[in-house]
């Protein structure tokens, strides 16, 4: 059973546009999968749908079926989903709602009922995981735009979810935030098996941890594969080619150039190994 | 003051609002305050809560002096001024030492309120301060495009439109975000919630809670 | 054009936001300014734009000291683009939206007639001139503000951050749109933690680090030293990366992708035989 399947899912919301239309995919478990497309694309709506919040929250009309972690999203209720998935929305700041960060985490943990003394252990637990020991008493409003997203992410992850879904989480985030939210992401997902669904816009910070790329155009799934199937489909067939990461784009031109294949490129010490490599046959072949 | 039941400093909060009300002696009123500027103490609030009352007082003085503009009666204008220091203190003793968390609890387990309603009051506290941030984010960038409100109040009105709707804008979109992020974050399923903090009353709340009910007794007997 | 000297700056009492800073933007140059979230770029901004005044050191504009000027009156001179849109767009069509600085600044109709076209033009936004701002694309919405200061005619033009949460196309048309200005002779100042960007546009760079300047150079000598890249929470680009990496097979340095690219395919072309023979998978 894969962590999130939809079929043949179509949505609109009160608008007759559909901005989902007709999206088959399956995530398998443990899958560290990346939405890409340009703004508009209904990359957040697909997030929504995961979450339940489309069409329970939204309203709109409705096509086809979105299954998470076996259940039928539309039949079940918001709540229930929020004790399988996780999600961080792309205007994180205003998941914040309570003075302290400790409370907030034990808010996620009120919301389920947990009994006060699991509560205490729980918090603290989960505020080490991202990095916030420490903080628990600091005022939320006090805290860089990196350590809120990462209290949103704890008191995400305090109610334990299989899947965790994660809107742009690093539209405000300098490269070393950046870096060390997806090392984190990363670690979650290879330790604890934990399913991740993100939407990125540069590619190039994901493409060490990802094994899924889903590349959505006007509502529609225009591919659904490896990375590297992606990437090669967005060069050959130039659609949304911008994005590809300049790693790819210089491994796709010298590809094309020289006639000849590299393994997938995943990081550029990836890269500089095989290159330095066909770079040294080539020079002991022309010695 | 901490250890107090939150339930027990909302019925202080309460109270002391009608004793404001109720003393007219300014010796009375000046006992209260002192009184609650010694509670302040005792919790060892901090530096921005002195700050609040300092200001407090300021503003107190400045009304003091309206009125006796007005009226020309120095004890009216003193009485009226205490009255408002000794309502408004009690808020800040009881925002200074309740955690806003605690206080929906109090408002659900004791008063029967729903949660959702308990938690939006609590919820609005919390948001005051970025409320007041993005004004002043939206007058800044506003004030890179030229804007300085001048000229009659006409004039001035239409100007501020330029804060004022961006403003109302995202005040619309954050709660509407918001509630969304509380549905998403399990929310509502009231059955099932619990609360990490105990608020039950303990013997020193009860012993607060009967004296304040006895003097409360006085004064309106002592009055009519 | 624009100088700053000696300049410090706290929010709180204890902190030091800015610390003694010094520096000067040529007219006509594009400037970046880089490095952590932090440490200092956008309050430096803040203050180039007096929306906030030194605790010591003093701002001169073309020679004259901003120790009274307000962000009102430097809105003639500097066009100041902020990260989030909806904090500025407040009226019912693109053209009105665009047209409130310069009427808010005192040009005559006329004037504004023509700089609310030219600004809508460089933009590429003259035909949503009649749209609704608010249902217009983040990236269009970026070009909106953008536009709305060009209507101004600043001779500075200073970004914070705007590619951040843009796709990339959009950060590619705000290239574009950044070059295509620059060219026409204004001068831009932009902060950014995109280094391809960076690299793609700037001539010019300043590092700030907790306050201070830590480097002022240009952007050649930014990319020289890579341990002082980690010590300022810099990435290389890809390209300049392998490429140094890769200098032993007589590759020159590059932050160009084409160029790199073109490099090693020319070496392992050379002997193509070899290439056509060997297996692909
Ligand atoms: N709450 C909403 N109501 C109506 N239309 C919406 C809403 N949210 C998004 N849309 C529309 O749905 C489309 C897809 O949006 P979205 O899922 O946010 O895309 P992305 O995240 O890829 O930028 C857009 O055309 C957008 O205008
Ligand atoms: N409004 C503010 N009030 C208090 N401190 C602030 C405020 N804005 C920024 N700071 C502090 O000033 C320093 C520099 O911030 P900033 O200029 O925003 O950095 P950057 O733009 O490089 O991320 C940081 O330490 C930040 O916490
Ligand atoms: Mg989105
Ligand atoms: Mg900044």
């Amino acid at each position: 059973m894969p962590a999130i399947a939809l079929q043949n899912f179509s949505y609109a919301y009160n608008h007759p546009k559909k901005v989902l239309d007709n999206i088959t995919i399956s995530i398998e478990k443990g899958s560290f999968s990346v939405i890409l497309g340009p703004s508009g694309a209904g990359k957040t709506t697909l997030c929504l749908a995961v979450a339940g919040a489309v069409p329970h929250y939204f309203g709109g009309s409705s096509a086809g079926k979105v299954y998470v972690a076996g259940i039928h999203t539309q039949e079940s209720s918001m709540q229930q989903l929020a004790l399988t998935v996780g999600t961080v929305l792309q205007d994180y700041e205003t998941q914040l709602v309570t003075m302290t960060v400790e409370e907030e985490v034990a808010f996620s943990l009120e919301n389920m009922g947990i009994v006060p003394e699991e509560i205490t252990q729980r918090v603290e637990e989960v505020l080490a995981k991202v990095g916030l020991t420490g903080y628990e008493k600091q005022a939320v409003t006090d805290l860089s735009g990196g350590q809120k997203q990462r209290l949103v992410l704890a008191s995400v992850l305090a109610t334990n979810p299989k899947i965790l879904v994660l809107d742009e989480p690093t539209s405000a985030l300098d490269p070393e935030g950046t870096y060390s939210l997806y090392k984190l992401l990363s670690d979650l997902n290879q330790e604890h098996g934990i399913t991740i669904l993100v939407v990125e816009h540069d590619i190039a910070t994901v493409l060490p941890y990802a094994d899924q790329f889903i590349l959505l155009e006007n509502g529609q799934l225009i591919l659904n594969g490896t990375p590297e199937s992606v990437l090669s489909f967005m060069a050959k067939k130039q659609i949304f080619a911008e994005a590809i990461p300049p790693l790819w784009q210089l491994k796709l031109m010298i590809e094309e150039l020289a006639t000849r294949q590299f393994a997938s490129w995943h990081t550029e010490e990836e890269a500089i190994i095989q290159l330095g490599k066909a770079l040294d046959e080539e020079a002991r072949k022309n010695a | 003051m901490q250890k107090i039941a939150p339930i027990t400093k909302l019925a202080l909060t309460i109270f002391v609002t009608i004793w404001s009300i109720v003393l007219q002696s300014l010796p009375a009123l000046t006992a209260l305050i002192v009184c609650q500027l010694i509670l302040l103490v005792i919790a060892k609030v901090g530096s921005s809560i002195y700050k609040g009352i300092a200001s407090l007082f300021v503003f107190a003085a400045i009304l003091a002096g309206m009125q006796y503009a007005i009226n020309n009666d120095i004890m009216l204008a003193a009485i009226t001024a205490s009255k408002m220091i000794a309502m408004t203190l009690v808020f800040f003793i009881l925002l200074a030492t309740t955690r806003m968390q605690d206080l929906s609890a109090a408002l659900v387990l004791q008063c029967h309120i729903p949660y959702e309603y308990a938690f939006m009051l609590t919820a609005a506290l919390r948001f005051i301060p970025d409320f007041l941030a993005e004004s002043k984010a939206i007058q800044e960038a506003q004030a890179c495009r030229g804007y300085s409100p001048q000229g009659n109040v006409l004039q001035r009105f239409f100007s501020y439109m330029a804060v004022i709707k961006p403003l109302v804008l995202k005040a619309v979109t954050k709660s509407e975000t918001m509630a969304l992020s509380l549905e998403l974050r399990g929310f509502g399923s009231r059955k099932t919630r619990s609360f990490k903090n105990n608020v039950t009353l303990a013997l020193q709340d009860y012993a607060m809670l009967l004296s304040m009910i006895l003097f409360t007794s006085y004064l309106v007997i002592q009055i009519y | 054009m624009l100088e700053l000297k000696n300049v410090y700056f706290s929010y709180k009492a204890q902190s030091h936001d800015i610390h003694d800073v010094s520096l000067r933007v040529n007219p006509g140059e594009f400037l970046a300014i880089v490095g952590r979230n932090g440490s200092g770029k956008t309050t430096l901004t803040r203050l180039m734009m007096t929306l906030k005044k030194p605790t010591k050191g003093e701002l001169f504009f073309q020679g004259n000291s901003l120790a009274n000027a307000t962000p009102a009156k430097m809105a003639h001179h500097i066009g100041y683009v902020f990260q989030n849109p909806d904090r500025q767009i407040f009226h019912d069509t693109v053209a009105e939206e665009v047209a409130y600085g310069p009427k808010q600044i005192g040009c005559t109709p006329e004037q504004i007639q023509t700089f609310v076209t030219q600004a809508l033009e460089v933009t590429g936004l003259s035909h949503l001139a009649a749209t609704y701002p608010l249902s217009l694309s983040k990236g269009q919405k970026q070009r909106l503000t953008i536009a709305s200061a060009l209507a101004m005619q600043p001779k500075i033009l200073i970004l914070d951050e705007p590619t951040s949460g843009q796709d990339a196309r959009e950060r590619d048309q705000l290239l574009q749109l950044l070059l295509k200005l620059h060219q026409q002779g204004t001068t831009i100042l932009l902060v950014t933690h995109d280094m391809e960007f960076l690299s793609s546009c700037a001539q010019r760079a300043i590092v700030m680090k907790k306050g201070q300047k830590v480097f002022d150079g240009t952007v050649a000598e930014l990319f020289h030293d890579t341990n002082q890249l980690t010590d300022w929470g810099l990435i290389e680009p890809a390209a300049l990366k392998i490429s140094r990496q890769l200098a032993s097979f007589q590759i020159s340095q590059t932050t160009s992708i084409t160029q790199l690219g073109n490099q090693i395919a020319n070496l392992l072309r050379r002997n193509n035989d070899h290439a056509e023979n060997s297996p692909h998978h």
